[in-house]
């Protein structure tokens, strides 16, 4: 046994530290266990260690659970589906999601991390972190819209959740919800009553084609319409937009009166 | 006057020697000796020397007097038993058993001053002195609760107890539950054959050895049943956290944990002064809460108790003590408050961990000491070039599937335009900016 693996009873005393060569060892039997993709736990830990560095048990014992105390051993339970959302800003981006339906990748970054707080919330790579283990753990999947990546809940069906995404901006919804309301409409028509530009209006209105949530009827004079296969879907939409803006509504009244 | 010695005479004042060195050995170490509960384990066993001793008066001059007072020493080491294990386990005094050791006491001392409680008899080859009738049957039934909360004292440290320190607890059941009751048994079978007075003191001492043995060497061993320790969390006055620190998992959220602390924080003229302690009750357990001068600390346990809150109090001065330059110069770097463990080992030394259940709940080590592939760990490190969220990220990952690292990275890959071409001030939908260029 060799000089620097004794603990004696005046390191118990004083309480040893990270330094002790006994400790140091200790920690590369643990990383070796680990490089050799084995499951490392306090029974092989101790046993391969007892074997090497024959530490008496009680000392061996100490270093662990010091270890442990220090955080260098850690609890090493791998993630599961319910113990991923324990991080707390995981479980508030998740919560964003679920009630922001449709929310874009910058939406919801802008939202969480509200400006002034980005330095105590983390950066950009740590929120895709947090998007990454909420992809895995099956409680979000993402979606393609144009070139934005929407995060959308894992029970809520891509079109759905692209309708969301869609419907999400004000002046698309103003255009959707003006030709659900009156039936087809001339695009001059929807500029007059949608105060935009008329670029703007144009716009929106040739991106709501390609998205295939409108529909341009050539033959009855370029008359636009909501795609009659999607039709349902977006009264469902917009409906449920149209009670949260209600208790929006509610909700300031009841702030203003109180 | 010829006196009337015999082996049990012999044993008895062997058995008392013994029970005051055992007496004076929990007092002189100064781990234990301010133990409340030791104090009341202290006074029964010195009750049970007297009965000790009152039977070897009582042997040598076979006077009835001092058999009865033997007796009545009997029925208050009980109940000074019944107080250590009351203590021990739930931190308080009352419990169905100490009514009935106090029911059986008040009987016992009744009986004891009528005729016939004890008497002189031919007896295991020698002349006897012992409780008899009513009186006998409730000093033996006090022994027999002695033996039965011994007995479940020392299983249910057994059972509770972590592993780290389960081969003490093991000792210790050893002695408190097979010696002490075959010590019982062998001395309720002490009058067909005198051996066994020799027998049963034999592991008497045996049984008392090993458990005084286990609650100097681990004093641990007393705190698994009254409470449970959960989490201490220090903060200082801006709200950082500065220490943070767990014995094992808590039912308590993290939001309510630190929204107490940061409520307390704010209000804390109006609820507490410097140095006050507040304890908030939980469903899931308490929350104590110090205040100092530069600090908030705040402790979980599965309840409150003085020993906790006196533990707390000491630690948050020392804490100040220790790091008051650091607090002064408001520095909010965890690890300059690292060294704080050498505190808890100081003020809390005594509360079992028990985080890690058994000897085979895996374990992985800290992302400090964690090495990745050194592809991905310089791919992590441009993503994450600040290294405390590196390491933060590091010890998600280590606890994540294995084929996380490479989808996050392909996620980060896929996403990072987004980060760059949509400013993170403005997120316009659909390529507005586009549009209005055109």
């Amino acid at each position: 046994m060799s000089e620097n693996h004794i603990i004696n009873i005046k390191d118990f005393a004083n309480g040893f530290g990270l330094e002790h060569p006994s400790v140091q060892k200790v920690i590369k039997i643990a990383e070796n266990i680990v490089s050799q993709n084995k499951t490392l736990d306090v029974e092989t830990l101790y046993n391969r260690a007892k074997r090497i560095l024959q530490i008496p048990r009680k000392g061996l014992l100490r270093i662990i659970q010091m270890l442990i105390n220090r955080g260098i051993l850690i609890e090493g339970t791998k993630y599961t589906r319910r113990s991923v959302l324990n991080n707390p800003l995981r479980k508030t981006i998740y919560f964003f999601i679920k009630e922001n339906l449709g929310a874009h990748f910058s939406d919801i970054r802008k939202n969480i991390f509200t400006p002034g707080d980005e330095d105590d919330l983390g950066s950009a790579g740590q929120f895709i972190w947090h998007l990454e283990m909420l992809l895995k753990f099956k409680y979000i999947k993402k979606i393609k819209v144009k070139n934005f990546t929407v995060f959308i809940p894992i029970e809520v069906s891509d079109k759905v959740g692209e309708l969301y995404f869609i419907l999400r901006d004000d002046i698309n919804r103003e255009i959707v919800e003006l030709i659900y309301t009156s039936g087809p409409l001339q695009r001059s028509d929807i500029y007059k009553i949608v105060e935009e530009k008329r670029e703007t209006i144009y716009y929106r209105i040739n991106n709501l084609a390609e998205l295939a949530l409108l529909e341009i009827d050539e033959e009855k004079g370029n008359l636009i319409h909501i795609n009659p296969q999607r039709k349902e879907k977006v009264s469902m939409v917009l409906k449920d937009f149209r009670q949260a803006e209600e208790n929006l509504i509610e909700l300031s009244a009841n702030g203003g009166s109180e | 006057m010829e006196l009337n010695w015999n082996i049990e005479v012999y044993m008895n004042i062997f058995m008392v020697a013994f029970l005051w060195v055992s007496i004076i050995t929990i007092f002189i170490y100064p781990r234990i000796r301010k133990i409340k509960s030791l104090f009341y384990l202290r006074l029964s066993l010195f009750m049970y020397s007297l009965t000790l001793l009152f039977d070897v008066f009582a042997f040598l001059y076979l006077n009835l007097l001092f058999s009865i007072l033997g007796g009545y020493a009997t029925l208050i080491s009980t109940f000074f038993l019944v107080l250590t294990i009351n203590y021990l386990m739930k931190e308080e005094y009352y419990s169905i058993p100490l009514i009935i050791t106090i029911i059986l006491a008040a009987l016992g001392f009744y009986l004891g001053t009528q005729p016939g409680a004890a008497s002189i008899e031919q007896g295991a080859g020698y002349i006897r002195v012992g409780w008899i009738g009513s009186f006998g049957f409730v000093c033996d039934l006090s022994t027999l609760v002695f033996m039965l909360l011994t007995f479940y004292w020392g299983f249910q440290t057994y059972i509770n107890a972590p592993f780290l320190i389960k081969r003490e607890a093991f000792i210790f059941l050893i002695g408190a539950n097979i010696f002490a009751p075959i010590s019982v048994i062998s001395y309720l079978l002490l009058s067909l054959n005198p051996v066994f007075v020799l027998i049963s003191n034999i592991l008497f001492i045996v049984s008392l050895s090993c458990m005084i043995y286990v609650i100097i060497k681990e004093p641990k061993v007393l705190y698994i049943l009254p409470f449970n320790v959960h989490r201490l969390l220090v903060k200082d006055k801006g709200g950082f956290p500065l220490f943070d620190h767990d014995w094992s998992e808590s039912q308590v959220n993290e939001t309510i944990f630190t929204g107490f602390i940061n409520a307390v924080q704010l209000m804390s003229e109006e609820v507490m002064n410097i140095g006050g302690l507040l304890d908030i009750n939980l469903r899931e357990g308490i929350l104590i809460l110090h205040e100092s001068q530069y600090i908030s600390v705040g402790l979980v346990a599965s309840k409150s108790s003085k020993l906790l809150r006196d533990s707390l109090v000491n630690f948050s001065k020392d804490f100040e003590m220790k790091f008051k330059r650091q607090l002064k110069k408001k520095s909010n770097s965890l690890s300059n408050y690292e060294d704080a463990i050498e505190l808890i080992e100081k003020h809390f030394s005594n509360f079992p961990y028990k985080i890690i259940k058994d000897k085979t709940h895996p374990l992985l080590l800290s992302a400090k000491f964690t090495k990745l592939p050194s592809q991905l760990e310089n791919k992590l490190k441009t993503i994450f070039p600040d290294e405390e969220e590196f390491l933060r990220i590091k010890s998600e990952l280590i606890k994540s599937p294995s084929c996380v690292p490479n989808e996050f990275t392909d996620l980060y890959d896929e996403i990072k335009d987004e980060i760059n071409v949509i400013p993170f001030e403005e997120a316009p939908l659909l390529n507005e900016k586009k549009s209005e260029e055109e």
